[in-house]
């Protein structure tokens, strides 16, 4: 509860000045931490339930302390939450949520390829990034954060997204080449 | 009236309709308390449920702090008229969304309030954790609904509890006023039949049984009794009779007797007056011839023959006034009766007179009181003065002083005539035979007299309803006292 609480203070404190950068990137920390409640990935066999979740990120770390505070000390049931920063594509193993920094748009082609059928959810903030195949967007609007979600790409990934999670969120589709 | 006069069949009545109403009043009571009770649960529950599942609907809109999806959901609400307000809080406790969209401030509370249900003016609310599974908390829902459905339910339950228990109370009334009459028919039938044994006195009667109970059991002993007094005043009746047959058998041989001894009397008197009266002609006879004897033959007789002639004469001559009372005494009995008012004090002084007159050699103080009368008749009262004054003119012959006083008293509410002398008295020993015929207690030689006096006052004032007695003493006097 303690921590609890000073999430909730932490987030009050930031929410108050939403619209600027750091408040921007506290609340889409918040929102990354919140994704793994509304996401299931694929039953891995053997696995054992404490094995923790990780949210990796890919490229430059916009979120500077803000998203290891929101996760410090959180669970997903009994999977306690981690979070990786990852400079390389190849380093990523085992990452399941990643969020792929604006550092690296010019690279996304190559990124996905390089995960497709891994059952990775990919969010980011970059521009078209779910029209171009990434699952979940961060859409800034009017001083709000808005989502947008590629169905297909998670269902590609076998990833599943909870109906409350798409509820909120405006779907995109891959346009057809 | 005072309750403990009223009648034994409003008073059962009464108490029965008091019992059950009591039950039912309570029953009622528990009734309706317990249906608001189990309402107001059912009522909490029910907004509870409600609160728990928008709240898992709301999980969503609540972690992405998706306003339009929160007011959507919240706008749901709308389907129960009941519901009045909802809110949606952040984690931070900001407000994300309310219905009614546009809340009145006063309708949604500032900041999340601890989770829970409860009334609070006027209204039930809800405050529920908003959380994805078992997963951290991502804000707070509030609902609210009135409780119109409460005072409704309470309404319902009161109008249920009010006709059951009107109906409850005259299904009792009707059972109370069937019923009362088990209890109070036999005790009514009982309080009329003791009603009409001790007014009418007629104890033939007898009270209706109704049962074997206690009541039954008062009945018989009543019963019981009503036959023991009839069996009682039966006997009485008969035993009264049988006294009376007894006393009418009684009064008969009485009255037998007493005409017996009427006739026997008066064959006396009749043979008395007739032997008195054939007396006398031999007995003139006697005197006569001894008179001829003592004129025409005086010498031839000698003197010791004159003097028996004279005795023999003065012999006769005392039997002549022997007969004569004789016959007055037996007249006296025989005599009718003419009742009138007699001036006792006029008659008694007439006698004086003549007593005074004819006897000019002893001269007595005669005091007679004034204004003694009586009812009688007077022939037969001026033979008692008569002869009581005289008694009393006689017996005082060797006084120095004489006196005789007639007087009356007055004694036990009656009048009693006196005459009192102070003469020679009698002794007390003898008061039962002064008035005897031919009784007396001094020697013809001492005061002469026939000893028929007496007697013959004795009857006349028995024949007048009354009673004679003497009170004296030897040389101190006698009083005769009678009544009439």
């Amino acid at each position: 509860m303690a921590l609890l609480s000073a999430v909730t203070a932490l987030m009050s404190a930031l929410l108050l000045v939403q619209g600027q950068r750091a408040s921007e990137h506290q609340l889409k920390a918040v929102f990354l931490f919140n994704f793994a409640q509304f996401v299931e990935w694929p039953a891995v066999a053997a696995q054992d339930p404490r094995t923790p979740l990780l949210i990796g990120i890919l490229g430059d770390d916009p979120f500077g302390p803000f998203l290891d505070e929101t996760v410090r000390g959180e669970h997903l049931g009994l999977r306690p939450i981690e979070v990786r920063r990852y400079s390389e594509l190849k380093d990523i193993a085992g990452c399941n949520i990643l969020f792929i920094s604006r550092s690296e748009t010019e690279r996304v082609g190559p990124i996905f390829a390089a995960l497709q059928h891994r059952a990775i959810l990919t969010v980011s903030d970059g521009e078209d990034f779910a029209k171009r195949g990434g699952m979940i967007q961060f859409v800034n609007d009017k001083n709000r954060i808005r989502l947008r979600i590629n169905l297909e790409a998670a269902q590609a990934a076998n990833v599943t997204i909870s109906s409350k999670l798409l509820r909120v969120a405006e779907i995109v589709r891959t346009p057809k080449r | 009236m005072a309750i403990r006069d009223w009648p034994i069949k409003r008073k059962l009545t009464v108490i029965l309709l008091l019992i059950s109403g009591l039950v039912l009043l309570l029953t009622s009571a528990a009734f309706v308390t317990y249906q608001v009770i189990t309402f107001r649960q059912t009522m909490r529950n029910n907004l509870a449920t409600r609160a728990r599942i928008l709240a898992a609907n709301s999980t969503a809109a609540l972690a992405f702090a998706n306003e339009a999806d929160a007011t959507e959901i919240l706008a749901a609400l709308k389907y129960d008229p009941h519901m009045i307000a909802g809110a949606l809080y952040l984690a931070d406790g900001r407000v994300l969304a309310t219905y009614p969209a546009a809340a009145a401030a006063d309708l949604i509370p500032a900041a999340p309030q601890p989770d829970g249900n409860r009334f609070e003016e006027g209204r039930l609310v809800a405050f529920t954790p908003v959380a994805q599974g078992e997963n951290a908390r991502l804000g707070t829902l509030f609902i609210a609904s009135d409780t119109q459905a409460v005072s409704d339910a309470i309404r319902l339950s009161a109008i249920i509890a009010i006709v059951v228990l009107a109906i409850a109370m005259l299904a009792a009334y009707a059972l109370a006023a069937a019923l009362q009459g088990r209890i109070s028919a036999p005790i009514l039938a009982l309080a009329e039949t003791a009603t009409a044994a001790s007014t009418r006195q007629d104890y033939s009667v007898r009270a209706p049984k109704f049962g074997e109970d206690e009541l039954g059991m008062l009945t018989d002993a009543f019963n019981q009794m009503l036959g023991r007094i009839e069996e009682q005043k039966k006997e009485l009746q008969q035993h009264a009779k049988i006294l009376e047959q007894r006393v009418a058998e009684r009064t008969g041989e009485l009255e037998k007797r007493a005409a017996e001894l009427q006739a026997a009397n008066s064959e006396l008197d009749a043979f008395a007056y007739s032997v008195s009266h054939d007396l006398r002609a031999p007995l003139r006879s006697i005197d006569g011839f001894s008179q001829v004897l003592l004129e025409d033959y005086a010498t031839q007789l000698g003197d010791a023959g004159r003097d028996s002639l004279q005795r023999v004469r003065a012999a006769s001559q005392r039997m002549a006034t022997l007969i004569d009372d004789l016959l007055k005494l037996a007249r006296v009995t025989r005599a009718e009766m003419r009742t009138e008012q007699v001036d006792l004090s006029g008659m008694a002084r007439e006698v004086v007179a003549e007593i005074q007159r004819t006897a000019a050699d002893h001269q007595v103080e005669f005091v007679i009181a004034h204004g003694l009368e009586a009812q009688g008749d007077s022939r037969l009262l001026r033979v008692v003065l008569d002869n009581l004054l005289r008694n009393g003119w006689k017996y005082t012959g060797k006084r120095p002083q004489p006196r005789v006083e007639f007087t009356a008293i007055n004694e036990n509410g009656g009048r009693v005539f006196v005459i009192k002398d102070n003469g020679a008295g009698f002794d007390m020993r003898y008061a039962d035979k002064l008035f005897g015929v031919f009784q007396r207690l001094h020697s013809a030689a001492e005061f002469e007299g026939t000893g028929v006096g007496l007697a013959t006052v004795r009857r006349i004032i028995n024949r007048h309803g009354g009673r004679i007695w003497a009170q004296g003493a030897v040389d101190q006097g006698a009083s005769f006292y009678f009544t009439l």
